[in-house]
């Protein structure tokens, strides 16, 4: 199935960012450029488990005539292997990266929920907790995908390591979320504090369906994301791409505070008012710092 | 920097924002790119400057009742 969803590159491949690094006569951002040896680990870690998104595939199939119960086994799988969330759907070409084409049905979505009580810890904190929850989805995924290519299924990994798949337009469909204005993913319980990981595989799933709690309409009257965020960067205005509404961020506003500085930014994420439900006291006490350096919070924070 | 939208439109006629790109040199790629695609033959693609849709949706919206999208 070939892909239809435009990726964009990391690093100076973009070339939004490599003109911006150009003009400040640098030769890599500052984000990438100066990194902290725990980041660092982390980061080769997902490059060490790349070469393990796919492998041999057991000749000697497993035939499966209950999906039902061997979903059920897939999710407990992953749950045992550390995936808070897990959900199932069949793949669509706006779930691939265009130019990509994956051989494959069904994706299986994990995710790993970030501990936001970072946040009170400082950027640099938040970072490391994304790249050690990154690390935890690459795992999770190769070894889910190596399990069911032992049943004798095609399956591949998808993870920082490496990803023909889109996370939001497939966490939107097995339930997970709904997009935010941030133009990252909120779940009832983690906010938008998780990562992703995928399998795809041919192997017969059932498949869950998207669950929708509001989000969409509380962002459109909701601004603090994009009150807080000091690029300016998060838009009023939303575009619809099959049928869901975008608030597509400027990236020419948000890389001068997130990758053309050696912080890391996480803020329209740390602010969003979803996080209330799973960390009350430490999200109330963020935006507590938040409103005393004068940026807007909640009307009861 | 320039900010332009890619809009694909369906063979229902229903109009759908692939995303935001920097130049119409990165738009016109995916743009290709798109278009080289044989299961997209029935879809139009154009690249519309991001403020012009913006105030033409506005526009339209205020000429339609409140619906939600």
């Amino acid at each position: 199935m070939r892909g239809i969803t435009p990726r964009r590159e990391q690093g100076v491949a973009d070339p939004v960012l490599a003109e911006m690094v150009h003009e400040m006569g640098l030769k890599e951002a500052p984000h990438y450029a100066a990194v902290k040896p725990t980041i660092q680990a982390y980061r080769r870690r997902w490059v060490e488990l790349a070469p393990y998104r796919e492998g041999t595939v057991n000749p000697k199939r497993v035939e499966v005539s209950d999906p039902v119960e061997i979903t059920r086994q897939i999710k407990a799988k992953a749950a045992e292997l550390g995936a808070d969330l897990v959900g199932v759907c069949r793949l669509k070409p706006h779930m691939i990266d265009l130019g990509e084409d994956v051989p494959h049905e069904f994706v299986i979505a994990c995710c790993v929920a970030e501990d936001y009580e970072k946040v009170m810890q400082g950027a640099d904190a938040v970072e490391e907790e994304a790249m050690r929850t990154y690390v935890r989805c690459t795992e999770i995924s190769n070894e889910l995908a190596a399990q069911i290519r032992a049943m004798g299924y095609p399956a591949r990994a998808h993870h920082n390591g490496g990803s023909e798949v889109q996370a939001i337009p497939i966490f939107y469909e097995v339930g997970f979320g709904e997009l935010g204005r941030h133009g990252s993913l909120i779940n009832e319980e983690y906010g938008a504090s998780f990562r992703p990981g995928f399998v795809t595989t041919v192997l017969l799933l059932v498949e869950d369906r998207p669950r929708e709690f509001g989000v969409q309409d509380f962002c459109m009257n909701c601004n603090v994301c994009q009150l807080n965020c000091p690029g300016d960067a998060i838009p009023q205005d939303y575009v619809v791409t099959h049928g869901i509404k975008r608030w597509l961020i400027d990236l020419e506003k948000c890389y001068p505070y997130s990758r053309l500085r050696n912080e890391y930014c996480h803020l329209c994420v740390d602010v969003c008012p979803y996080n209330v439900k799973s960390h009350s006291d430490t999200y109330r006490a963020f935006m507590k710092q938040r409103k005393q350096v004068g940026y807007k919070t909640p009307k009861a924070i | 920097m320039e900010k332009l939208y890619v809009n694909e439109t369906g063979p229902d006629g229903v109009v759908s924002t692939v995303g935001l790109f920097y130049s119409q040199a990165e738009a016109q790629k995916i743009v290709a790119m798109l278009r080289a695609n044989p299961d997209r033959a029935a879809y139009r693609y154009e690249v519309v400057e991001a403020v012009r849709q913006i105030l033409s949706s506005k526009e339209s919206r205020r000429a339609e009742p409140a619906s939600k999208e």
